[in-house]
């Protein structure tokens, strides 16, 4: 398993490294740069913009010292002083006084003049992050215990019923059912805040909101449900087929011959089984729900890193489309690590050495 | 082992969010506060001793909420300000040199409370102002606003040197400042200081007299002048918190952050919440000044939401004032409470359609100005638009200093005539042997919505009023302003233009000008855009920015824009913007029309809030 674990870090690593070559060559091969404007800017003042940004710089070597800031540990003789937002470091551990290993600078945003990616890390993922892990919740409860019961109760009215919830889950989009949520909860009935968000920083372990009074939950339960609706009606889909599957199967009918309980059969062995397409998909939609929505945050005014996604490239803001993607593909290659994981505790025969 | 593991992880969210929980809530008493400062780069602990303010009871306490729209306001930092959200905060928390009145722009005393100016042999303008001697910079410091005290601590006085200090930050190429142009254009010196051609800041038109009398040197006489003066890029700013002086730790790129920030406005920051909320809180050591009074309003908290959360709070009751999104806008004047809240202000942006007067086709007068004179604007405007924009006839907006205005100029500029541009074009086919189905011409605009039904409104108006086949093309926006600044300039592209100084000449001159924002000039030739090359136009431009007289301004400025849409017929304007929003009724406000509010002149009325 240790061995197993360390290969398979280092291929993370590489897969890592070929999403940041890939992202920075296509993001400079689009027409059209960070300082293009409605307003025409006069060349010496996006000459003073590039020199800020050190896009004056041959593509090359801008990919080289985005690869040292990032990838490199510095060995720094003081630690951070906050004067310039290039200056941020996500990581800083201080050996000595004169002594600092700093570590993970993704650089400034060109739109946001006074803060770094790394600031938005800090801020905004956290937030995201919530969200994420809370639809999350909502998706596994309603989705998986769903798509049991309709397949236990194959073709019965449980069966429509759940599916069609399902179905309504899938074909309602958040830019649908957000907007409704909110006109009813929020505007007519006035139970909940439309919009906004309950945390801000400081966070708990640089995720978990400090204050957790009823307002923090009075805002989440909108988004999470709006956001976690349409997951859950996939994973209600995937695992009614495949547990219909499994208890098809000969062990099932083995286990039934031998006389096991009928409710043994289904949870020890028919539902374990049938988890393996569910564990699968759990690792990317992780990855996707935590990282951020964009139209879900968009439509609840919640300030996470969803929109950074979609707002970067089309403000060419470099440093922010190279850090988003980063951060996407760090949580895909760990999501898929850990449902790698899993599948060898849900399936005997899977075994890693 | 593994189950172990999992279950590990899931109790430490569990716990985490228990331990969360745990924590009381705040109470209002003094508190020591553990706060993480994130903005130093590492996340330190830093201990503060916070003592809330004498509790005033929320629903007693002057407040207003208003929504900036959605994504993180770029920055508050008057230097780097170039967005309207950006510029509004500056605005509250800064007063220029001068200020301009937010409904009719007219220029008025800011921090300078008199000017004079004086006309130099070689023909540049030296403006000598004098300063308020009893302005002092503020601070938040988490509980109340305070006066901040020099080395000997004394109050620090907003004086010439902070000004001074102020404008040559915005120079400064190392600052990066996108606006510097302006004062590059305009100051003399500046440009060059800006490019690096010399690095000594003394070249500058701009010197420090005494303490309260600084004079800046203006490249050549024009009646905009004092209001380049006042813009957020000539505002003072504390060289002692960017920079660090002896008993203050040098903030640099991060001094507008929450804590640090210093201002000397009628309002002072209070909190930014970056992507969230930014909250600006009453300044009560500003005097109060005959058209800068003392706030009345004690907090301002801008959301950023997108228009239809935003809509949806308002109705909630969560807003004080909204902009109408344009799917509510029915809805609106239909419902009996919405339409008595309903107010469409000026706006002073224009939207326009340039042709590109090189390419083929296009490169016939008689084909613009058919075109243009086919566009039914005030059909668009009822059907499509619906906001109560007005069909513009020429390009400057009315109400800019020395635009015309509709009230004296009713004819001028290009109006919606089928049947002259019928007969336009008609002369244009006969001449080359073609019909109106034949000709090639292609209208593109950057991937919007909104874009999108007026190019197709257009679109129909031309095939149904000229029998032309107009093909529509779009691109993403940064990948149009590449395209539409160059040689593949479309045969017309859409393009709008807002105000940076309420004057004909930062719409018409920096626009349509000799190397101006839409006509890109390279080594003397045009290379970009409209692709407009006349020497006239170009003369007259500069002489109506030099004429003193208001009137002649006007007459001066009407007979270019007649050559720009009508004789030449270069662009074809479409409309000129309105804002469309929804202010509860218990608020008294101003409504600005260069998209700036002046919040100090707002009030509530206490009594008729629910």
């Amino acid at each position: 398993m240790g061995r197993y674990l360390i290969r398979r870090i280092l291929y993370m690593l590489v897969v890592i490294l070929v999403v940041s070559f890939i992202t920075f060559s296509l993001m400079h091969a689009v027409p059209g740069g960070p300082f293009d404007k409605e307003k025409k800017l006069p060349a010496e003042i996006i000459a003073n913009l590039e020199k800020r940004y050190h896009l004056d710089q041959p593509l090359w070597k801008q990919y080289l010292s985005y690869l040292n800031d990032v990838f490199v540990p510095q060995f720094a003789s003081e630690g951070p002083k906050g004067l310039v937002v290039d200056d941020d470091f996500l990581i800083n551990i201080k050996i000595t006084n004169s002594f600092w290993i700093r570590w993970m600078n993704f650089g400034p945003t060109f739109t946001s003049r006074s803060r770094s990616v790394n600031d938005i890390f800090r801020q905004n993922l956290p937030i995201s992050v919530q969200l994420g892990l809370m639809a999350l919740m909502i998706a596994i409860v309603i989705g998986v215990p769903l798509g049991i019961i309709s397949a236990l109760k194959q073709n019965t009215v449980w069966d429509y019923l759940g599916m069609s919830v399902a179905i309504f889950g899938v074909s309602v989009p958040v830019i649908v059912l957000g907007p409704l949520m909110i006109w009813i909860f929020g505007v007519t009935l006035k139970w909940l805040p439309p919009t906004g968000w309950g945390s801000k920083p400081p966070y708990f372990l640089g995720v978990f909101p400090t204050n957790l009074s009823w307002d923090y939950w009075r805002t989440a339960i909108m988004p999470s449900v709006a956001l976690g609706l349409g997951s859950s009606a996939i994973l209600a889909r995937l695992t009614r087929a495949s547990l219909l599957q499994v208890i098809r199967e000969d062990y099932i009918r083995t286990a039934r011959a031998k006389g096991v309980k009928e409710r043994m059969v289904i949870t020890r062995h028919a539902l374990k089984n049938s988890l393996i397409p569910v564990v699968t998909i759990l690792g990317p939609m992780m990855a996707g729900l935590v990282t951020g929505t964009f139209v879900t945050e968009l439509t609840f005014g919640i300030p996470g890193m969803g929109k950074y996604f979609v707002t970067s490239i089309t403000n060419r803001d470099y440093p922010v489309i190279m850090g988003t993607i980063l951060l996407y593909a760090v949580f895909l290659v760990i999501a898929n690590l850990l449902v790698d994981i899993m599948y060898a505790y849900l399936d005997p025969r899977i075994r890693y050495d | 082992m593994r189950s172990k593991l999992l279950g590990l992880a899931g109790l430490l969210i569990v716990v985490s969010m228990i331990l969360g929980a745990c924590q009381p809530a705040a109470v209002p008493t003094p508190e020591t506060i553990i706060q993480t400062v994130i903005v130093e780069g590492t996340p330190q602990v830093q201990i503060i001793t916070a003592t809330p303010a004498p509790v005033v009871a929320p629903e007693e306490m002057k407040a207003i909420t208003i929504n900036m729209g959605p994504g993180d306001i770029p920055t508050i930092d008057p230097s780097l300000g170039t967005d309207t959200s950006s510029i509004q905060v500056a605005t509250e928390t800064f007063v220029g040199l001068t200020r301009q009145d937010e409904v009719t722009n007219l220029v008025e005393p800011g921090m300078a409370t008199e000017w004079s100016s004086v006309v130099n042999d070689d023909g540049t303008e030296t403006i000598t102002f004098k300063l308020r001697n009893d302005i002092s910079w503020v601070n938040y410091n988490g509980t109340t606003v305070e006066q901040v005290m020099n080395c000997d601590g004394a109050p620090r006085i907003v004086n010439a040197n902070d000004f001074y200090y102020g404008i040559i930050r915005t120079l400064q190429p190392a600052t990066a400042s996108q606006y510097a142009y302006v004062l590059g254009m305009s100051m003399a010196g500046a440009g060059d200081f800006n490019s690096g051609v010399t690095d000594d800041p003394t070249t500058v038109g701009a010197k420090v007299i005494d303490d309260f009398t600084i004079a800046l040197t203006f490249v050549e006489q024009a009646a905009y002048n004092p209001a380049i003066a006042g813009m957020w890029i000539a505002y003072a700013e504390p060289s002692w918190l960017i920079d660090g002086d002896d008993c203050t730790e040098a903030r640099g790129e991060k001094w507008t952050e929450t804590g640090f920030f210093q201002g000397y406005g009628p309002y002072t920051l209070k909190e930014w919440v970056h992507d969230s909320t930014l909250t600006l809180i009453k300044n009560p050591f500003w005097p109060g000044t005959t058209n800068i009074p003392q706030p009345k309003i004690e907090e301002i908290t801008w959301t950023m939401l997108d228009a239809s959360p935003a809509m949806a709070e308002y109705e909630a009751g969560n807003l004080d004032t909204v902009a109408v999104p344009l799917a509510d806008m029915d809805r609106v004047k239909a419902d009996p409470v919405l339409s008595a809240e309903y107010v469409v202000a000026p706006n002073f942006c224009t939207y326009y359609y340039g042709f590109n007067t090189s390419a083929p086709v296009v490169d016939d007068v008689r084909v613009r100005r058919a075109l243009s004179q086919a566009i039914d604007r005030q059909s668009l405007i009822d059907n499509v638009l619906k906001g109560g924009q007005e069909p513009a006839q020429w390009f400057s907006r009315p109400g800019l200093a020395g635009a015309p205005t509709m009230a004296d100029h009713p004819d001028l500029g290009v109006k919606y005539d089928l049947e002259a541009a019928k007969a336009e074009l008609q002369s244009y086919l006969d001449e080359k042997g073609k019909t109106a189905a034949e000709l090639d011409i292609t209208l593109m605009f950057n991937t919007s919505e909104g874009h999108r039904k007026i190019a197709e409104a257009i679109q129909q108006m031309w095939k149904d009023g000229l029998g032309l086949d107009v093909k529509l093309v779009n691109q993403e926006w940064a990948v149009y302003l590449d395209t539409i600044k160059g040689a593949a300039t479309p045969q017309i592209y859409r393009l709008g233009w807002c105000l940076d100084y309420p004057d004909a000449n930062n719409f018409i001159r920096e626009n349509f000008g000799p190397n101006g924002s839409a006509n890109p000039f390279t080594n003397g030739k045009p290379s970009g855009g409209v692709f407009y090359n006349n020497e006239t136009f170009f003369a007259g431009l500069l002489e109506a920015a030099r004429e003193q007289d208001p009137v002649k301004r006007v007459d001066l400025y009407a007979a270019l824009e007649q050559t720009l849409v009508y004789d030449d017929a270069v662009i074809a304007p479409i409309y000129w913007y309105t804002r469309n929003t929804l202010t509860k009724p218990y608020l008294t406000r101003t409504f600005s029309t260069g998209g700036h509010e002046h919040i100090e002149k707002w009030d509530i009325d206490m009594a008729a809030k629910p």
